[in-house]
């Protein structure tokens, strides 16, 4: 399988502080011009991946997630829960058309697979 | 935990208890209106968190039963835009319809989906699970 990670998440209980902080940090810019009112980070760099940031619900510790973009995110939910994985967010289609689940691996870590909707040219 | 089925059951006791005591009792009792409390139980009226946490208190809820219902709360008010004729699969118009901050619409959103409550079919197009 093709699989590759496109993109990381930080999950943060203050997700605007987080978002200021890492701009004033590394000059990183956050938009917010999408549907879910995602904070989309763009490092702005030629290496590297950008990311996001989402809210936490209070009381809930930040955290890391990587995403990574499958092929075929159906084949790609039964292979993982066949090799030990749950399911924590079964497929579920974003309101910009890119389809996404979150897995929590057998070793108790969390991670983001997705595929991407075609993007205009 | 539903905030609202809590004080019904609550009202329903203490009048089990004491058939004359009144709506209004139990209203100063929570340290709330009487037609605050009847909108509430009757009406639908929005219950806020900052509600939801006084109300709560009064009650004797735990920290964990309040943040619960404040949850129930919010999730109902998002699952009842789904059938609504303009809505749009966008968290500022949920923003706007619930009254909830952006980021308070995409926790229940994770919430929703992570409990099979609520499914994203497509881009446009959000059914509600397992009611």
């Amino acid at each position: 399988m093709n699989a590759t990670v496109t993109r990381w998440q930080l999950i943060s209980p203050e997700p605007e502080a987080a978002a200021s902080f890492y701009q004033r940090l590394f000059g990183w810019t956050v938009t917010q011009g999408n549907h879910l009112g995602y904070r989309e980070v763009k490092s702005g760099g030629t290496r590297g991946i950008d990311g996001g940031i989402w809210p936490a619900p209070a009381g809930q510790p930040g955290f890391v997630q990587l995403f990574v973009e499958v092929p075929d995110l159906d084949l790609c939910l039964e292979s993982a829960v066949r090799l030990g994985a749950k399911v924590l967010v079964p497929r579920t289609v974003l309101p910009d058309g890119d389809a996404m689940a979150i897995l929590l691996d057998p070793t108790g870590v969390s991670l983001g697979v997705c595929t991407l909707a075609p993007r205009p040219a | 935990m539903d905030l609202r089925a809590r004080l019904s059951a609550e009202l329903e006791r203490r009048q089990k208890a004491n058939p004359r005591y009144s709506l209004r009792a139990f209203a100063r009792n929570l340290g709330t209106h009487h037609t605050t409390l009847l909108r509430l139980l009757r009406q639908g009226r929005r219950l806020t968190p900052a509600m939801t946490r006084r109300l709560g208190q009064r009650l004797g809820l735990t920290h964990a039963q309040i943040a619960g219902a404040i949850a129930h709360e919010q999730d109902a008010a998002v699952l009842s835009l789904l059938p609504h004729s303009s809505f749009r699969s966008d968290s500022r118009w949920l923003a706007m319809m619930t009254g909830l901050p952006l980021d308070e619409v995409n926790i229940t959103l994770q919430r929703l989906l992570s409990g099979r409550r609520l499914t994203m079919h497509t881009a446009l197009t959000w059914t509600r699970e397992g009611t």
